[in-house]
């Protein structure tokens, strides 16, 4: 089933690479967006399926961009998957306090990570 | 000497006799000195040598009556006259007057009723002439004395001893007689011889009287001066009897409260009555000493030379009051001798002479019908007259001896007096003595017993003083095992408390109930307190000791009391201990139970602020964190675009093929400056890349970084200033270039196209503008501003710290990997320089660092 997610990430080469990763594994039709204020918006309008969403984002990090999505009743109901290099335990803890579907560390295997998307979104 | 009578008439038988009766007289005068027997002699040989009837020597008495007291006889042809007394009438005082001033002697013849008188004239060269014999008639009446005496013929010559009228030699004879001149100068010289001898039995009388005066001196002075008690009332005999009185008294006057007055009495005294001294008659008789009567008698009678002396009391001026009792007691003279010391009387000695009875044998008996006896005495027959009491007088001798007495018995009592003091005061001194005696023996006896017991007691001390020294030697022992154990716990305490106060970390003690035993500096420091301040107090309630999320335990929850409760150590990491000021940091500490005979009395808690610490481990999480997610974003690119690859599924793309190799060389490469940079980093910050300092030109090193920055600048549009400075500096000219080209790359990334960039040097003293630069030299002072987009001003101070910059994307934009300026610090620091930014955000940077200036050598 095709599905419509958007990744946010302020890394132009990530957001590449994780959009062709997508395409070409399961053929979903990715949407990205470089800052956290691009991304809210596209979410808002596209409604995808699920958010890729990294964390270190110099305007708005990725924490603050997850509780504008949660706050908006547009996007409230998105999966939010974290896509993140922060993987230090203390990273994990603090992830946890918030409603976050899964959180991928980076850097992800890019043949399997469609199908933990998908795993994810299934579960 | 006698020459021997030359008359016509003398014959010389006669003149024989004359010589022989001369020799014999002169050696009767000489062998004997007892007058009576010389008168006696005189008288018997002159009759012989006169062969006349009678011879007699009369004597004068005072009052001028006579007495013959010497007598020869011729067969009693004449009546014996001897102890005859005459009376003054017979010889009148004009005859006694002749007989003494001009030696008149007589020859009297009753038959031819003449007399013959011849005086004794004394010549101014003391020759003796005598007169011639002148005859005349006769007295008629002394013819009828002569012829009544029955004597027809007399001679008389008178006696004269020592300038006084003694008697007369007189020589009678029944019978008509003619007394020759020769013999009348014969009868001188007989005279004469009798004056001389009267003159001896005189003196030889007066020598004993004084000699007997001297005995009686020396037995009363004997007596007064007797040991060892002057002996008054034989003293007071004694005098009586020198007196020949019949009694006497010896008054002492009152010498004051402790010598009232004294009497002693010998023989028979006046008793007088008391009513005389107008006292009760029952009383006992007044002494007469003290009676009035007889003080004033005495202060009115005048007081001769050795005392009062009456004669015959009745015919004084003694009051009848005392004569009356006086004569009582037969008294009839009275002799009171004042003892005198100086002014003071001491007494008075009274000697009584008692009336005696006189008796006299006169020759004749006064006329009873011719009461002035003027006629002749016809009758010469001796008649006895008695006396009674009469009163036998005091004489110039009884007064010279009552005066000798007055002195001894003055200086006598006055002694008497000071012995009597002085005895006195021996008796008070005896009795002090006595005293002080007895107190010496008590004394002695207590001090005696005090020996005794000071002996008892000095032992008892002495073995207290040995058990005390023993105790104090041990005690001393002890004192200095416990001054060393002391010593040592001090030294102890205080390496303890050095320890204790040195020790990096707080500690403190509390006891069971959880106050506070001690505390060292450091744990005082760290809770804002002074020792003192928390010494005593509830540690508990003090140091609001909370969990790491800041809820306060309960008591019953508190780590530190289950380890008071339980004796368990605790170890916590992370719990809030709270500051004086209210805020509160965390803790790690350790909490250890103070064990005390097996119970707990206490914990000492451990504890260190680890606010730093876990703000290094915070930084340090960041840090891994940040360098985590620093490598992982360009892997993440890499491991992306080469799994694609690698998988085959863009191998019909080759356009996205070419564009993951692109991404993932890019991404490589930034990988490779991020580790080179931190690997830099690393190696500067702990010395393990060493700066090989040398001489090098500050131009050339700014040439050739501009050089190098000159690409990058036009690429983006950016000129770059260059004004060098010749100066020599002491650095590594790598690392210096190294410093200048980050600084300068950093400012032509954030600059905008068109602007300026310039690197500028100048000399710099030991200051820069904000800090005062701490090494000691000249240095350099590099600029390099730009005209971008500035940092704000709470990022000045962080901008040189690790992964700090303004904007991290576009940072990662422009390539560069967030350590650039925390190896130009490293670098400048490793020099000995410093390096800030000034900046306002909007308005460029401008960065400068020091860099010494060679200093030569």
């Amino acid at each position: 089933m095709t599905k419509r997610i958007l990744i946010i990430d302020d890394e132009p080469d990530i957001r590449e690479a994780t959009q062709l990763c997508l395409e070409i594994a399961r053929g979903w039709e990715v949407l990205t967006a470089g800052s956290s204020a691009e991304g809210l918006q596209k979410a808002a309008i596209e409604q995808p399926d699920a958010v890729l969403l990294d964390v270190m984002m110099p305007d708005m990090d990725g924490l603050a961009t997850f509780e504008r999505l949660q706050a908006n009743p547009a996007t409230h109901n998105i999966p939010v998957i974290l896509l993140t290099a922060k993987a230090q335990a203390s990273d994990r803890r603090q992830f946890c306090q918030f409603a976050i579907a899964a959180v991928i560390t980076k850097p992800y295997d890019p043949l399997t990570l469609a199908d933990q998307i998908a795993a994810i979104l299934e579960a | 000497m006698f020459s021997t009578p030359h008359d016509a008439t003398l014959s010389e038988a006669q003149q024989t006799a004359f010589a022989v009766l001369l020799h014999r007289m002169i050696n009767q005068i000489r062998h004997s000195l007892e007058l009576p027997a010389i008168l006696n002699a005189t008288v018997a040989e002159v009759r012989a040598f006169l062969q006349t009837d009678r011879v007699k020597i009369y004597r004068f008495d005072a009052d001028g009556s006579g007495e013959v007291v010497a007598e020869s006889i011729q067969d009693s042809r004449l009546p014996s006259l001897l102890d005859h007394w005459f009376p003054a009438d017979d010889i009148p005082p004009e005859a006694r007057e002749l007989f003494l001033k001009v030696r008149q002697r007589s020859i009297v013849d009753v038959s031819t009723q003449e007399i013959g008188t011849s005086p004794l004239i004394e010549g101014s060269n003391g020759a003796v002439i005598e007169g011639d014999l002148a005859f005349r008639t006769v007295d008629p009446c002394h013819i009828e004395y002569l012829t009544a005496m029955g004597v027809r013929s007399s001679l008389v010559v008178p006696i004269v001893a020592q300038g006084e009228l003694w008697g007369l030699l007189v020589s009678h004879h029944s019978e008509p007689r003619r007394f020759t001149s020769a013999e009348l100068q014969i009868m001188q010289l007989i005279s004469d011889q009798v004056s001389i001898a009267i003159a001896q039995s005189n003196i030889l009388e007066e020598t004993r009287r004084y000699a007997a005066q001297e005995a009686t001196i020396n037995q009363i002075t004997s007596l007064l001066h007797a040991l060892p008690e002057m002996q008054l009332q034989q003293a007071l005999r004694q005098v009586v009897q020198a007196f020949q009185g019949m009694s006497g008294r010896l008054y002492i006057a009152s010498q004051g409260i402790h010598q009232p007055s004294q009497f002693f009495v010998e023989g028979r005294q006046p008793v007088l009555s008391a009513a005389t001294n107008g006292l009760d008659q029952r009383s006992s008789p007044p002494v007469l000493e003290h009676h009035p009567l007889w003080q004033t008698w005495l202060d009115l009678e005048p007081c001769a030379e050795g005392g009062w002396l009456v004669d015959n009391i009745e015919l004084s001026e003694m009051p009848e009051e005392l004569v009356t009792p006086l004569l009582s007691a037969k008294i009839r003279s009275v002799l009171v001798i004042p003892i005198q010391y100086r002014q003071q009387v001491l007494g008075h000695l009274s000697v009584f002479r008692s009336e005696i009875d006189i008796e006299r044998i006169w020759a004749g008996k006064p006329d009873q019908d011719d009461p002035r006896q003027s006629l002749p005495k016809r009758s010469f027959e001796s008649w006895k007259e008695l006396k009674t009491g009469q009163a036998k007088p005091w004489t110039a001798f009884d007064r010279e001896l009552a005066h000798t007495l007055s002195n001894l018995f003055a200086v006598a009592l006055h002694q008497r007096g000071l012995f009597q003091r002085v005895r006195s005061l021996n008796a008070h001194l005896k009795r002090d003595v006595k005293r002080r005696k007895k107190v010496e023996i008590e004394l002695a006896t207590l001090n005696s017993n005090l020996e005794r017991c000071v002996l008892q007691r000095t032992m008892q001390l002495q073995r207290t003083n040995e058990e005390l020294i023993k105790q104090i030697e041990q005690r001393e022992l002890i004192i200095e095992e416990r001054q060393r154990a002391e010593a040592s716990i001090e030294r102890l305490s205080h390496q303890n408390e050095l320890i204790l106060n040195s020790a990096g970390d707080g500690i403190y003690g509390i006891d069971a109930q959880g106050l506070i035993t001690f505390v060292n500096s450091t744990a005082a420091k760290m809770l804002g307190y002074e020792v003192d301040d928390l010494i005593g107090q509830w540690m508990h309630t003090y140091l609001k000791h909370s969990k790491s999320d800041g809820i306060p335990y309960l008591l019953a929850d508190s780590p530190i009391h289950t380890t008071i409760r339980q004796g368990t150590v605790e170890h916590r990491s992370g719990d809030l201990f709270q500051h004086r000021d209210g805020s509160t940091f965390p803790v790690e500490y350790v909490s250890s139970p103070i064990r005390e005979c097996d119970r707990i009395v206490g914990a000492v808690i451990v504890f260190k602020d680890i606010t730093e610490r876990q703000a290094v481990e915070q930084m340090k999480d960041e840090f891994v964190s940040i360098v985590s997610h620093e490598l992982r974003t360009p892997l993440t690119s890499i491991r992306s675009t080469l799994g694609l690859l690698s998988s085959g599924l863009i191998d019909d793309r080759p356009d996205k093929s070419k564009r993951m190799i692109e991404i993932a060389y890019s991404n490589t490469n930034r990988l490779v400056r991020l580790i080179s940079d931190i690997l830099d980093i690393e190696r500067i910050k702990f010395g393990k890349v060493a700066m090989e300092k040398r001489r090098c030109n500050a131009a050339e090193l700014m040439v050739q970084s501009t050089d190098a920055m000159r690409a990058m600048a036009e690429r983006e549009g950016i000129k770059l200033s260059l004004t060098s400075i010749a100066a020599e500096l002491w650095g590594d000219p790598d690392r210096i270039i190294q410093t200048l080209t980050n600084l300068l790359s950093n400012a032509i990334k954030f600059s905008p196209a068109g602007s300026t960039v310039w690197l500028t040097a100048e000399f710099a003293d030991s200051h820069r503008k904000r800090k005062r630069v701490r090494s000691s030299g000249a240095y350099v002072r590099f600029c390099v501003k730009d005209q971008g987009i500035g940092i704000p001003e709470d990022k000045l101070d962080v901008i040189f710290d690790r992964f700090q910059q303004v904007d991290a994307s576009n940072s990662r934009q422009q390539g560069g990997t967030g350590l650039g300026l925390t190896i130009c610090r490293e670098i400048v620091q490793q020099h000995g320089g410093q390096i800030w930014v000034e900046s306002r955000f909007g308005a460029g940077s401008a960065f400068y660092f020091t860099i010494p200036v060679f200093s030569g050598g």
